[in-house]
């Protein structure tokens, strides 16, 4: 393909190449018939005729449930074909910027991150309703648009992608920093594997951090698996609260704990931008108030913070973190410098309770043996007084 | 505050655990864990500053109370009464080995067996019920002997790791029927006791004799009743006449 400079993609007029990916190129094309400028997505096929075979009836498939996809927040699939060796797909071309340039641009303010993810969950949710998984959401597939808008894009198509090498090499591709646990073990994937995904890229949105960063792609699949996150409100003091409990639900390595709905996702993250913005407009109501008291949140050290486990995960050298609404330091202090007495104290294993103290300190064989000792003393008496 | 130094000490951990927490949605489990520290803010009021450590949990809270099992067990208490104000917990309580997490600061927490028991004792804890480890139950008794008689045996429970924990509930009843129990005893005692007096008695003397001389004392025990009670009135004649 890119020995000869093509023109004409089935009917589409090639005008210009936008981007190159692993498995094609995407094209600036012209449609004469509708006299409409599309984004044209090939993907270069494979020479085994049975693969090919295979290939054609899944990305037909797959082209035709993204190509009923009509929503605001997800690119619309105008048309698909197959021509030589290629498969294409005519999208709508969307004048914007990727979500991954935006990042590497500068920081998101949670404001914009949160509400990309709630147009991003929206979208996902209404795909999902319709049974289309996209499997591949990661910020270089989501669209930034003028005046906030956002779309999700490569639909179907990264799904054919990924099944296509799942089917024939046994080994499953796609983003492994994206990835659910699930993808990485090879489990079925449904669209709860999409909000995992989509949890990972609001994390990064938020915090700036690479959340399952690693050394080589063994690393990665390791951390996505076992590592669990830093609440982002740790390493983001604008994150509220609430946003660590919608990342942690949204990342749960369990897809049965996670949410079960990307609405309900698409909902909470709208509670938290309603939360978001009237936090905005008081520091605007604020402003230039010389005597307003502000909130100042406590230094943490975040190389030391780490999420605090769930009942089910405490081992024994498992850590729970002090919690910051309680003051403990008397208490901690009393352990990290002991009196002799406290040693003594909370050195100590129980002891078992000796019949002394059991007389002396429990009523009811106090009793009892009060009552035995005056009547046996009463029945000497009557006995031999 | 270093924690270098600080070895494993031995302390009461309540874990208060909210049910179907990772289930349940993210404006709901923001609700439960404000409820939840209101909860822990007013129980562990009740106990000296120094005698108790907060810890958080993703979906609870431990409180590890130092040397004070009966000042853990009214608070795990009372967390529980909380249910009742939709708070749906779950209560594990235990005795263990608690340090500070090492690593010199201490925002690192605390880690150790007597939390992940407590941890895992909360895990088997049904709805609105509370748990306690046989060490607590023990401790309990060392602390205070008698207050274990207020718990009865909840069965044995095998956790992730096949360990094993005989795990105890309190039951008010359980106390009352104890009480209930020794008073019996203490009159059932009484009653033979005095009783084998009397039968050795009547067997020495034989019965009339043993009935004569009870009808004696009597009658002596009313003569030297009356000559008293006459000595009381005279006094208080003579203190009125005065």
């Amino acid at each position: 393909m890119a020995k000869k400079k093509l023109t004409k993609i089935g009917r589409y007029k090639i005008l210009g190449e936008l981007g190159r990916g692993a498995m094609g190129i995407v094209y600036e094309a012209e449609d004469p018939a509708l006299d409409r400028i599309v984004a044209l997505k090939t993907i270069i096929l494979s020479d085994d005729a049975e693969g090919r075979k295979e290939f054609h009836k899944r990305f037909f498939l797959e082209a035709k449930a993204a190509g009923k996809l009509t929503h605001p927040h997800i690119i619309t699939v105008y048309d698909f074909g197959e021509e030589d060796d290629l498969a294409y797909m005519a999208m709508e071309l969307l004048k914007g910027i990727e979500l991954r340039a935006r990042m590497l641009k500068g920081p998101i303010s949670t404001v914009e991150a949160v509400d990309i993810a709630e147009q991003v969950a929206d979208g996902l949710g209404y795909a999902h309703e319709r049974g289309v998984v996209h499997r591949d959401i990661k910020p270089s597939n989501i669209m930034l648009l003028p005046r906030g808008r956002v779309k999700i894009m490569d639909f179907g198509i990264a799904r054919v992608r990924v099944a296509d090498h799942k089917t024939s090499t046994g080994v499953v591709l796609g983003t492994p920093r994206y990835m659910s646990p699930e993808q990485v073990a090879g489990s079925p994937v449904d669209h709860r594997s999409d909000i995992f995904s989509l949890g990972i890229v609001l994390y990064e949105m938020l915090t700036r951090a690479s959340l399952f960063a690693g050394a080589d792609t063994p690393q990665i699949l390791h951390n996505v698996v076992h590592v669990e996150h830093v609440p982002p409100s740790r390493l983001n003091r604008e994150v509220p609260s609430m946003l660590d409990f919608v990342i942690a639900r949204a990342l749960k390595k369990d897809p049965a704990v996670r949410y079960q709905d990307t609405y309900e996702l698409a909902a909470d993250l709208r509670s938290c931008l309603a939360e978001l913005g009237g936090r905005k407009r008081t520091e605007k109501d604020t402003d230039g108030d010389q005597d307003v008291t502000k909130t100042v949140k406590l230094d943490v050290d975040t190389e030391k913070t780490r999420l605090a486990p769930a009942a089910r995960a405490i081992g024994s050298d498992t850590r729970l973190p002090l919690s910051r609404q309680f003051d403990s330091s008397a208490a901690l202090r009393r352990l990290s410098a002991p009196t002799k007495r406290d040693r003594d104290l909370l050195a100590r294993p129980p002891q078992s309770v000796g019949l002394l103290r059991r007389l002396r300190n429990d009523p009811g064989p106090r009793l009892l043996f009060i009552a035995v000792l005056a009547a046996a003393l009463v029945g000497s008496a009557i006995a031999f007084g | 505050m270093k924690t270098a130094n600080a070895g494993a000490t031995l302390a009461s951990v309540v874990f208060l655990k909210i049910q179907e927490f990772a289930r349940r949605p993210v404006q709901e489990q923001a609700r439960l864990k404000a409820q939840l520290e209101a909860v822990v803010a007013v129980t562990t009021a009740e106990l000296a500053p120094a005698s108790r450590i907060v810890l958080d949990a993703a979906d609870g809270a431990a409180i590890v109370v130092l040397g004070d099992p009966k000042g853990a067990l009214r608070l795990a208490e009372r967390a529980l009464a909380a249910t009742a104000a939709g708070l749906p917990l779950c209560v594990g309580v235990n005795h263990g080995a608690v340090q500070l997490a090492p690593g010199g600061r201490d925002e690192d927490g605390m880690i150790g067996d007597g939390i992940a028991v407590a941890a895992s004792v909360a895990e088997f804890a049904s709805p609105s019920r509370l748990l306690m480890s046989r060490s607590f139950r023990d401790a309990m008794a060392d602390a205070s002997p008698g207050l274990e008689s207020g718990v009865f045996p909840a069965g044995v429970f095998t956790d992730a790791g096949l360990r094993t924990h005989e795990l105890f509930s309190p039951d008010g009843r359980v106390a009352e029927r104890r009480r209930t129990r020794f008073l019996a005893l203490s009159v059932t005692a009484v009653i033979g006791l005095v009783g084998a007096g009397v039968a050795a008695r009547v067997s020495a003397e034989g019965h009339q004799k043993f009935v004569d001389g009870v009808v004696v004392k009597i009658r002596q025990t009313i003569a030297q009743g009356e000559k008293v009670l006459g000595d009381v009135i005279e006094i208080v004649r003579w203190q009125r006449r005065s």
